[in-house]
């Protein structure tokens, strides 16, 4: 299935697919197997892909039509339709910026912009590097603790435009001491 | 496998054993530290918390367990803990951080001596040398029927549940059959907590009296609304209580499948919720032939993905079955023809988390809380400028005043309350001259408000009427599924006239035009997500119309919140000489120092984040706001300069 | 449902038809014009996305569409009051909001439902009150091999995706994204060999009311017709 749709994609759209695309979407093959061809398994299905790979490539999107045995626009119009889908790779770093009316009340909108001026990129982008991605979301449930921003996995409260820079800088001492960490084992080995 | 116990009996064996396990925790000769870890405790660093008890636990010698809990609902307070010394009664303490856990393992733990009052909120239970939670207002008034367990059992061990009397209303249910629970949430009159009121038991016995084979019971956790977090909060923190009220409404309806609908933003209730359901397969308490009854329930997780209109229930089916998630015309109703044409009854988490407490002590109970057409509790998450925010559970019936100065302390920093915000995007804004309102579906409604999932943000002189509307017509206006021409492009232009007033370019004859499109918007939407819509603008509009008028004709906004109407400047008479704090936290290097070494503001670079505001020191409080921003005093600034620094 | 004869009674006029069907029908085969774009005849479960076809039904709290309204014996029906005829022109003023208005280049031109429904309301297909909303897409998507459409005229009524669903191998046609970004999707469409079906078929843009959907062929011609004209 994977090998006929690169077959059928035309030169640009075929090399535009590189290596770590090209690795999701053998993965992607094996994931399907553990699905019902079942059309209600449609959004787990793309759920899955998702929680996996970070993003559902174009490709991945045929391959799940043909798995759940319906059109390729239907599934286009069901990723496209809820907020959790994503077609490009996100950064390492997702930051998302809570938007409930709690945090926006308190300053998340400003402290939006002191992100996207930080990173130099809009909300919904990826930095060019891949390191950061940027995102709104609707309320996090994290109200009493506002404003909220969510890093990674983590949920930083009571964030103030000026800790903007201190969660980038985080960021950056911890990526740093990763790459000491392994300059130093590969020395040592 | 049917077994000759009844229910009760199969019941009792598991909950005896749970109490022993619970009991030796209770008693346990080693102190036991707990600690709040739902999704608003972790935020608080309540990992970094029990990081901090392990590593001094450890370097004193000193032996104790950690067990996590949910939530309390005091996030005012988070991390918060519960310290069971052996000697003294279960204390409750608030913010601690890893700093603060290492004082109290060294001080407390170790010597046995001070148990920290400067962190002590009270004790759990009676004691002469303690103050108890009683003492505070925010714990005495409230009445918690739905959140009694939560922030004080593991969410992760049924065991924990069961020791409190868990699963008994399901045996209970069992024994005497799915007709008598429907007759006893019928008679309790339970209404549904997901906004609209509507009758639980009414859907329940409309899918009862179907005859179809095979029914559906959904339990809606999809809470979209951006500022309420109590289902988040309730499946957190005592899982298996859902999963009772689950059980009990697919009793009554007839139901062998269950599902519950948890939005994806929520993955640790997801986790919670999964491992839950699988603990009480585990025991018999789901699955088939429940307590070797032959009652059999099949309970599945479903992950919602992000759309706020899924939290309507035709929407909610539609991406059950895979679809897209847009709202059906109703007739037929879910509970007749719901997901793959079933009889499928769906429950918000609040509603279902009340029906066991119905079973267990009776529907007279319930109608003697909370009043005659909206008997029980309201779950309300109070957030905004109030001295308590978190999660606070009332009788229907208290005034909103009661809710917001008596239980949760009143405006903070002094300041005046001008409005609360009740019912999220579908809700309204209420004044302060309407505090006296009972809180109660009916009340609400009358007053333009809703009592919708039970977001309240308690709202000072410093937030913009105008800019509220816009922020929630913003809201549902990118939420709305572009099914129906009212709701795609009717909220549309409210946000765009709205957008224009709070940038100072508004007319005042499209004030009309609001009204008009928001009465329209409300008789011509196809779902509930249109028809509630405009009800932000209109309480807003009714309220607060000066708020739109000034920001219309002076282009000044009277709370000084929207950021085209404002500006800022430092006032040169109390800036301190010398004084770097706003310098240094500005993100553009808007600020410059002046020729007699003060501060200015350049408003070209200004983006008005106000953190300046912030950072200037009390005893100086220099930076000010003004609206409009012509209203900027001309105080000859000039920039020091080398020339002028020599003079 | 029965073959019962009913009798209903439409802004006084007294109406037979068969017991449970919809009421918008039996309205226009008996020559009581209601407007509307989403609903197409035949259609079990129409979608009442459109708004346009409101009546008032005595009885009933609020205005309820016609569309998916099922006839009952006795039922009063009023198509023509005020509070109807305010909640329909804004409904149309809403849609014409979005509409690039281009009507004198448009495939649909003198053809086109929202020109009749202007006429019939008495409202401008500009409208003045309300501003205009560019919708951010193309003029055109060409994507497809025998379709094109085009997203600044689509009203979004769905016909397209309704009959497209009813073929063998169908929904080709879908609607993405969400709210004001809605748009038919053809996406996919390009390397799917299923489109090729498309070539023959084409009941897609028989049935859309705007011309937003268009066979490729015609409107080729068309607009060659129409870049001929201005030239002279």
């Amino acid at each position: 299935m994977l090998d006929q749709l690169l077959a059928a994609l035309n030169e640009t759209e075929r090399a535009a697919v590189d290596e770590e695309e090209y690795n999701i979407l053998r993965a992607v093959v094996d994931e399907l197997l553990t699905f019902s061809r079942d059309i209600s398994q449609l959004i787990p299905i793309l759920q899955e892909i998702q929680g996996k790979h970070g993003y559902l490539p174009r490709l991945a999107l045929d391959m799940v039509a043909d798995h759940v045995q319906t059109t390729i626009s239907k599934v286009y119009g069901i990723a496209t339709f809820y907020n959790q889908f994503r077609f490009n790779p996100p950064g390492r770093n997702p930051i998302k910026v809570c938007l409930g009316t709690a945090c926006h009340v308190k300053g998340g909108e400003i402290l939006l912009e002191n992100f996207e001026r930080r990173l130099q990129i809009k909300e919904g982008e990826t930095s060019d590097d891949r390191e950061y991605s940027l995102e709104r979301v609707a309320c996090i449930g994290c109200c009493a603790l506002a404003p909220a921003v969510v890093v990674g996995e983590k949920v930083e409260a009571y964030v103030t435009p000026s800790k903007v820079e201190g969660v980038i800088t985080e960021i950056e001492v911890r990526k740093e001491m990763a790459a000491r960490e392994q300059v130093r084992n590969e020395e040592s080995q | 496998m049917k077994s000759p116990n009844s229910p009760k009996e199969h019941l009792m064996v598991q909950a005896e054993r749970a109490q022993g396990r619970v009991k030796e925790l209770k008693e346990s000769p080693i102190p036991v530290i707990y600690v709040g870890c739902a999704t608003c405790g972790l935020a608080a660093g309540a990992l970094e918390t029990i990081a901090g008890f392990e590593t001094v636990l450890k370097e004193n010698g000193i032996e104790a367990r950690i067990e996590k809990v949910g939530c309390l609902g005091h996030c005012y307070a988070e991390p918060l803990v519960i310290i069971q010394n052996p000697g003294f009664p279960p204390l409750l303490y608030q913010k601690i951080g890893a700093g603060e856990a290492g004082i109290l393992v060294r001080s407390f733990l170790k010597d046995g001596s001070d148990p920290c009052y400067e962190y002590l909120i009270g004790s759990l239970e009676a004691d002469e040398n303690f103050p108890t939670l009683m003492d505070y207002p925010r714990y005495l008034y409230e009445n918690r029927v739905v959140m009694e367990h939560c922030g004080l059992i593991d969410p992760e061990d049924i065991d924990s549940f069961l020791a409190v009397g868990g699963y008994s209303s399901l045996a209970q249910g069992l024994e005497k059959g799915g007709a008598w629970v429907l007759d006893e949430v019928m008679a309790a009159n339970l209404r549904g907590r997901g906004g609209a009121g509507f009758p639980a038991g009414r859907k329940w016995k409309i899918a009862r009296g179907i005859e179809k084979s095979s029914k559906l019971v959904i339990c809606n956790g999809d809470e979209g609304d951006p500022g309420a977090y109590m289902d988040r909060t309730l499946l957190e923190s005592n899982p298996h209580q859902v999963l009772e009220g689950l059980a009990l409404a697919a009793l009554a309806v007839g139901a062998e499948r269950a599902l519950l609908y948890i939005r994806a933003e929520y993955p640790l209730a997801v986790k919670i919720m999964e491992r839950a359901i699988v603990e009480a397969q585990e025991k018999n308490l789901l699955g088939a032939d429940i307590m070797g009854s032959d009652f059999s329930l099949e309970v599945s997780v479903f992950q919602g993905s992000g759309a706020f209109v899924c939290g309507e229930e035709t929407a909610l089916i539609e991406s059950l079955a895979g679809n897209r998630g847009m709202p059906q015309p109703r007739p037929p109703y879910p509970a007749v023809a719901g997901l793959n044409g079933l009889p499928t009854v769906i429950n918000n988490v609040k509603t279902l988390s009340t029906v066991p407490s119905i079973i267990r002590n009776g529907h007279q109970w319930f109608r003697s809380i909370g009043t005659e057409e909206s008997p029980g509790t309201a779950i309300f998450s109070v957030v905004g400028e109030v001295e308590y925010p978190g999660l606070v559970e009332v009788p229907m019936g208290v005034t909103l005043e009661h809710l917001v100065v008596d239980i949760c302390g009143g405006i903070k920093d002094g300041k005046e309350l001008k409005a609360v915000q009740i019912g999220g995007p579908s809700g309204g804004c209420l004044p302060a001259s309407l505090m006296d309102t009972i809180i109660d579906f009916d009340s609400l409604k009358k007053v333009g408000a809703m009592m919708g999932s039970g977001g309240l943000v308690v709202m000072n002189e410093d937030t913009c009427m105008v800019e509220v509307a816009r922020y929630f017509t913003d809201f549902t206006q990118g939420e709305s599924c572009g099914k129906c021409t009212f709701c795609r492009i009717g909220t549309r232009h409210l946000r765009e006239i709205l957008k224009s007033i709070t940038v100072g370019e508004g007319r005042m004859e499209e004030l009309a035009d609001l009204e008009e499109l928001s009465q329209a918007i409300i008789k011509g939407s196809l779902c509930s997500l249109g028809k509630t819509a405009p009800n932000p603008v209109l309480t807003t509009l009714r309220f607060f119309r000066d708020e739109y008028v000034a920001h219309i004709e002076e282009k000044r906004c009277p709370a000084k919140m929207c950021r085209p109407l404002i500006a800022f400047y430092i006032d040169l008479e109390p800036c301190a000489r010398g004084c770097d704090a706003c310098v240094a936290c500005c993100p553009t290097d808007a600020i410059f120092t002046t020729s007699n070494r003060k501060k200015a503001i350049d408003q070209e670079k200004c983006v008005k984040c106000g953190e300046c505001v912030y950072v200037c020191p009390p005893e100086y409080d220099a930076v000010r706001r003004v609206s409009p921003p012509e209203m900027i005093p001309d105080q000859g600034v000039e920039p020091l300069t080398e020339k002028n620094e020599s003079e | 449902m029965s073959d019962n004869l009913i009798t209903i009674t439409v802004d006084e006029q007294k109406i037979k038809a068969l017991a449970g069907a919809f009421l918008l029908p039996v309205c226009l085969e008996n020559d009581i014009y209601i407007p509307n774009l989403c609903f197409l005849k035949g259609m079990d479960d129409p979608p009442a996305s459109c708004r346009l076809c409101m009546v008032e039904i005595a009885g009933e709290d609020e205005p309820v569409a016609s569309c998916r309204c099922r006839i009952s014996e006795g039922m009063e029906v009023k198509t023509n009051s005020d509070e109807i005829l305010r909640l329909r022109q804004l409904a149309f003023r809403l849609l014409v909001s979005t509409n690039d208005g281009s009507c004198r280049t448009c495939i649909a031109n003198h053809g086109c439902e929202l020109q009749k429904i202007a006429k019939f309301l008495h409202q401008p297909l500009r409208t003045k009150r309300l501003r205009h909303i560019d919708r951010d897409y193309p003029k055109f998507i060409n994507t497809h091999p025998f379709l094109i459409y085009e997203p600044k005229k689509c009203v979004l009524c769905g016909r397209c995706v309704h009959v497209c669903g009813q073929l063998e191998k169908g929904y080709k046609l879908d609607f993405a994204q969400r709210g004001m970004d809605s748009i038919v999707s053809l996406f996919g469409s390009d390397l799917d060999p299923a489109s090729q079906d498309c070539e023959t078929c084409l009941a897609c843009t028989e049935v859309c009311p705007v011309g937003a959907l268009s066979s490729k062929v015609k409107w080729q011609s068309f607009t060659a017709e129409i870049e001929a004209k201005a030239k002279k």
